[in-house]
């Protein structure tokens, strides 16, 4: 029990001191805290000595992420809703389908509405990292996933839920040096998102050849990719690899090599029930898992333990995810849980 | 012809119209400035990559093109129309999931398992619901299209979404080849034709010789029709041919035809430079012969030739630019490729200078004679002059070019271009211009000139369509054509004949040209504006089940986004953004421009960082380009 | 007054709630004659050119079609029955040529359900008809949006002329032409008239409308100010009429003793 009064003693603390009255359901803080009055604030923790979170279970988490509500991101946000299920709390799911203005103004939506905790990924880290200040000066928990492990520490958010990129690739590199190849193109189905540019990073890091790196049409417009992909490797004659560094790609590249009359080493990244059939079918050799549902999962608890319980994870580094790889020896334990929309 | 001519008040012409023959208004087309930058672009991408121009890399820009074409062709008609579609985007995706939705029988859905026989007729009369409710929101309320169909797109954004969640709890579904009758109906929507299949190698002498000879007569034609279209006739056209005339055509048919099958079969430089002299002089000499029987001697007074004053100016510009350029090339080293800036190395720098500066020289001569209408013989010497710099030039890259590619075929359509100028400079001065219409002369030049294109296409598909076994082993690439591409070419030919021949083609013109006028004189504004939604909305529905059938799958952002390109395309083959001007058959050119832009950036090796950039820079020049052409069409009369 | 004439107004009234809008219009037009409304803005000309049009119903009076009263419910009607209106910024689509403008909305098909346009008849119709009308249109495959002001209120004129016509009612054709423009189509409206049709002829110039009018009734502020027959008025009178008489007087004046003063 006293244990509790500390704990109680601090976040009320923190809140005086962000200054923030945003919770509308711990109806007995706004009193005070809110109050414009910051002479007041020493007095503060004799004020909120009835305040304690566990009063309310009531809280709201927010997911603002780039999601484009495709495959991947169906699979974090399952995780994430699981999750708020299991813990019987609010999780509010706000995609922005790679616009970050769009998750500028989610972020910003979401610190007004006093949210208890806001999960964000971090794909366009110049646009974003002020709003997550912002919210964290605001006194609102925050924590990364999926992209933005290199930056969450100097935002300030508890952790990074995801896999590091860069380490994401270098994986892929030595499968395709396992693999033998020669020359591989690293295909990128969206400009400008940092995450794929780190796949590619790593790749290059570890693969022992050349590694061309290419952004071959975005996933709404599939035949375009089908026949990028196809171009790229009609004009080079030495690619005998190709890394879609997301899953739809992979598949793609199935059908340009078959259209470029080509034998190639094919990896993926993450899964879709299409990329599993190809690998079940040794079309493509292997894919990199993030394991997507952990991202949803984990950060929708560590918000929900940093709220109730002030517990920080990971030590100031990121907690990873993944990656895992699928191949043709694990496929068909992994296709069963595709099916079931958890991986 | 009407037959019975009212008393017209005796030709009171109006001083201020000049004649306008059937050659200048064919250039006020619509499509005329998207033919340029199809070509334009081709070449360019032609030039810097070893696979653009082959079967394989045409095969995959127009596969690119093809989805995108058939929606662009509909848009387009809508745009004429005067309204836009920014839902279309997403229509495709939403037909493609809807047809493998009904067909799998797992899921929510309840299992409904509907073969595709029953399956896409249903989702046609969807596409043809939305398309209705789009076009009757639009005309009940009075509001913009744009607003009206963002509103669509954000629903069908939603549903396809939500619906796929809801069946199969997945944002892809999958399984087309489910349906009980797919083999039937994949006839129909996923047909593919591999080329590598179909091999004549021997066959009527080879392919080369095939695409010669069909190309020669084709632009022979082509060049007698434009003659016929172009020159005043002798009054005694049907007599036989004089003694000289008769003599100089047949011996410039032999030699000419001669002269191309040589430069054919043969890639020596030797043997090239001979088969080249041989064709040209030979063509000409034809071409004279022909128009010598054919056409009124020029009569007019001809002027000395006067270098100096401005045209002098710039004509020495032009062969000064010509010179610099050439020599640039052979100088500067063709084997160094270091990297020099962004995008440029040593030996493209070098194909840049020499290109640019050769083609603007070219351009700067043929200006100046353009310019010269008072005195013909100027004309003739300028054009002359630029279609000699074209064949030096066109020496000059044969000696030095180290690839198959420039050495004989580029070099043999340089050769064509230069005795293309220089027929024209000796036909101008010496034949006269005609500047009357004389309908038998129109109607036979315009049957010539037609047939000389249909003939030179056939060519082209000649040599697209007939694998040589050399270029199998040389390209490992499978070749397939899907039927798609059959659909996007009838589509495009439907919609421009529909446009131009019927009369929903003129009400389509009229409502977005003038609404309130097309109304007054009752034509149903209303209905037709509809029933180009619903256009858009097939079209939508025909590229969703094609992509369905191609993937086998469709996940839900499918297509979304893809509106604005459609709308770029149509913009970019000259239609107007603010209706009641524009072409089909344009959009599908606009189509293959976008199309080839985006994959001639991998084709070349490129970064694809720049690929927005590249597309922005056409974007604006078509439009531009347009501009111009359609300036022209409303100031020529 | 043997034969009944092709149109007849007689007392017609617009109300808008409580405004009026006409008031008692009463005049005619014949077969080979102009009828000229004139009148300033705000004069009521184009809520009598809605009514005649079929675009509006009067609230009072009655319209006689060659002697049988008829009601239009919509601009179709008005058409069915020979009444043709063009309006001043409605006549013509600028970008489409004009051979099909002249066959706008009734273009003669071939190939039955196909409804493919019979290109060379109409474009040999639209040529002739508009050299009926004097216009010598080289190619009619040009646009419509290349002939000068004039030319473009003519190919209407024809083309209402061609499609049956009895009654040609022109919205204000010269008011935004040149001196030289508006006497083309003037010459045009007489050719309409030597054709034998009845031409309502709306304008705020009286320069332009006492040359080929044979009736002018004028309007101001809703109310007819008199029709007469061009045997009853002179020119400088019909002007008068049209200014609203006593005050231009005035107005002239004033403006006198301002320039002299």
């Amino acid at each position: 029990m006293i244990k509790m009064r500390w704990v109680a003693l601090l976040a009320a603390l923190t809140l005086v001191v962000a200054a923030c009255g945003g919770d509308d359901d711990t109806t007995d803080t706004p009193e005070t805290t809110a109050a414009p009055d910051t002479t007041q604030g020493t007095q503060a923790p004799a004020t909120t000595e009835a305040v304690t979170p566990t009063q309310s279970m009531d809280y709201t988490f927010h997911m603002v992420t780039h999601s484009d509500d495709g495959v991947f991101w169906s699979v974090v946000k399952r995780g994430a809703q699981d999750a708020a299920d299991a813990l019987g709390v609010e999780m509010v799911w706000s995609p922005s389908s790679n616009d970050p203005e769009k998750q500028v103004q989610d972020v910003q939506a979401a610190v007004a509405s006093g949210s208890d905790g806001i999960g964000v990924s971090l794909a366009n880290p110049e646009a974003l990292g002020p709003e997550v200040e912002a919210a964290i000066a605001a006194g609102i928990p925050v924590i990364t996933l999926n992209s933005g492990s290199n930056q969450f520490k100097e935002l300030g958010a508890i952790t990074h839920v995801g896999q590091t990129e860069v380490v994401a690739g270098n994986g892929a590199g030595e499968r395709f040096n396992a693999l033998g190849a020669g020359k591989v193109l690293c295909a990128q189905q969206e400009q400008g998102n940092i995450g794929l540019e780190e796949r590619c990073q790593g790749l290059e890091e570890t693969f022992n050849g050349e590694v061309v790196t290419q952004f071959v049409g975005l996933d709404s417009e599939p035949e375009a990719q089908i026949n990028t992909i196809a171009a790229a490797l009609q004009a080079d004659a030495d690619i005998d690899g190709v890394l879609g560094v997301g899953p739809n790609v992979a598949v793609r590249a199935v059908e340009a090599g078959n259209q470029a009359g080509r034998d190639l080493f094919i990896g993926g990244f993450d899964i879709s029930g299409d990329l599993i059939s190809a690998i079940d079918a040794g079309n493509v050799h292997f894919t990199v898992d993030q394991q997507q549902y952990l991202q949803g999962y984990l950060t929708v608890v560590f918000l929900f333990l940093n709220a109730t319980n002030l517990n920080t994870v990971g030590g100031g580094l990121p907690v990873l995810t993944g990656p895992g790889f699928v191949t043709t020896d694990n496929v068909g334990e992994v296709a069963a849980l595709v099916e079931a929309g958890t991986r | 012809m009407s037959t019975e001519t009212p008393t017209v008040p005796a030709v009171q012409a109006d001083e201020r119209l000049a004649y306008r023959g059937p050659i200048q208004r064919l250039l006020t087309r619509p499509e005329i400035g998207g033919l340029i930058g199809a070509g334009s672009i081709w070449i360019f991408f032609w030039s810097v990559s070893d696979v653009f121009g082959t079967t394989a890399g045409i095969n995959n820009y127009l596969d690119v093109a093809t989805s995108l074409g058939i929606m662009a062709i509909a848009v387009a008609l809508l745009m004429i129309g005067g309204e836009f579609d920014l839902s279309s985007g997403a229509m495709t995706g939403a037909t493609g999931m809807l047809v493998v939705l009904l067909v799998k029988d797992t899921g929510e859905l309840g299992g409904l398992g509907l073969p595709l026989t029953v399956a896409i007729p249903i989702t046609f009369l969807f596409a043809m619901g939305v398309g209705w409710i789009n076009g009757t929101l639009v005309e009940k309320t009075g509001l913009p299209s744009f607003i009206v169909t963002l509103g669509t797109f954000f629903v069908l954004r939603g549903a396809k979404l939500g619906f796929s969640k809801l069946f199969v709890d997945k944002v892809i579904v999958e399984g087309l080849d489910d349906a009980p009758d797919y083999d039937f109906w994949v006839n129909i929507f996923g047909a593919v034709w591999i080329r590598n299949d179909h091999l004549w190698d021997s066959f009527l002498g080879g392919r080369d010789l095939v695409f010669g000879v069909l190309a020669a007569i084709g632009a022979t034609a082509i060049v007698v029709g434009f003659m016929e279209l172009s020159l005043v006739r002798r009054t005694e056209a049907g007599s036989m041919p004089s003694v000289r005339s008769a003599f100089a055509l047949l011996i410039g048919l032999v030699a000419g035809f001669g002269g191309l099958i040589y430069l054919t079969q043969t890639d020596g430089v030797a043997d090239n430079w001979t088969g080249a002299l041989v064709m040209a002089v030979g063509a000409i000499l034809a071409i004279y012969g022909y128009s010598s029987w054919r056409f009124e001697p020029f009569s007019g007074s001809s002027g000395g030739v006067s270098m100096g004053g401005q045209n002098g100016r710039r004509a020495l510009i032009g062969i000064g630019l010509i010179v610099v350029g050439t020599l640039l090339g052979v100088v500067m080293d063709s084997s160094n490729t270091d990297v020099l800036g962004l995008l440029l190395t040593v030996q493209g720098l070098r194909a840049i200078l020499f290109g640019g500066c050769v083609i603007v020289g070219v351009l700067i001569l043929l200006g100046a004679a353009q310019r010269s209408d008072t005195s013909p013989v100027n004309r003739f010497v300028l054009t002359a002059l630029a279609g000699l710099s074209v064949a030096g030039v066109g020496f000059v890259i044969q000696a030095e070019a180290a690839s198959r590619k420039y050495r004989a075929e580029f070099f043999a359509w340089m050769m064509a271009a230069a005795v293309l100028l220089v027929t024209i400079a000796i036909v101008r001065i010496s034949f006269d211009q005609r500047r009357h219409a004389d309908e038998p002369a129109d109607r036979f030049g315009t049957l010539v000139s037609i047939s000389g294109i249909v003939v030179f296409l056939m060519a082209i598909a000649t040599k697209l369509l007939w694998a040589t076994s050399i270029e199998l082993v040389e390209s490992r690439a499978i070749i397939t054509y899907r039927i798609s591409i059959l659909y996007f070419f009838v589509f495009a030919g439907v919609a421009t004949w529909i446009l131009m021949r019927t009369k929903f083609g003129s009400w389509t013109f009229a409502v977005g040209g003038n609404k309130g006028a097309s109304r007054q004189v009752g034509v149903p504004a209303a209905r037709t504006k509809t029933q180009l939604f619903m256009v858009v909305s097939g079209a939508s529905w025909l590229v969703g089940t094609l992509i369905a059938f191609r993937l086998n799958s469709v996940q839900a952002n499918v297509g979304d986004g893809q509106e604005f390109f459609y709308i770029i395309a149509a913009v970019v083959g000259g239609n107007l953004l603010t209706g009641g001007y524009g072409s089909a058959a344009g959009a599908a050119i606009g189509a293959l421009i976008m199309a080839m832009s985006f994959q001639g950036i991998p084709f070349a090796g490129w970064n694809s960082d720049w690929r927005f950039l590249f597309v922005g820079v056409i974007l604006l020049l078509a439009v531009m380009v347009n501009n111009y052409v359609r300036g022209r069409a409303e100031k020529s009369t | 007054m043997s034969e009944p004439a092709l149109l007849e107004i007689e007392g017609i009234s617009k109300f808008y709630g409580n405004i009026i809008a006409l008031r008692d219009i009463t005049t005619s037009v014949r077969a080979g004659e102009v009828t000229c409304v004139l009148g300033d803005n705000g004069a009521g000309k184009s809520t009598f050119i809605k009514i005649l049009a079929g675009a509006h119903k009067q609230s009072e009076g009655r319209l006689f079609v060659e002697g049988e009263e008829v009601s239009f419910d919509s601009p179709r009607d008005a058409l069915a029955l020979g009444i043709a209106t063009v309006y001043q910024d409605l006549a013509v689509v600028p970008l489409m040529s004009v051979w099909r403008n002249f066959f706008l909305g009734a273009e003669p098909t071939k190939w039955g359900p196909l409804k493919v346009i019979d290109r060379e008849k109409a474009a040999s119709i639209a040529k002739e008809e508009l050299a009926k009308m004097g216009i010598d249109i080289r190619d009619t495959e040009q646009s419509v949006g290349t002939l000068s002001g004039g030319e473009r209120q003519s190919v209407a004129i024809a083309r209402a002329a061609y499609f049956g016509a009895k009654v040609l009612i022109l919205d204000e054709p010269t008011s935004a032409l040149g001196v030289k423009q508006s006497g083309v189509v003037l010459r045009y409206i007489v050719e309409a008239r030597n054709r034998g049709l009845g031409v309502i002829f709306i304008t705020h110039n009286p320069h332009h409308a006492y040359p080929v009018g044979d009736r002018f009734m004028i309007l101001n502020r809703g109310q007819s100010l008199g029709d007469y027959a061009k045997a009853e008025l002179t020119q400088p009178e019909l002007t008068q009429l049209m200014a609203g008489g006593a005050d231009l007087e005035a107005l002239q004046h004033e403006l006198s003793k301002a320039i002299g003063g």
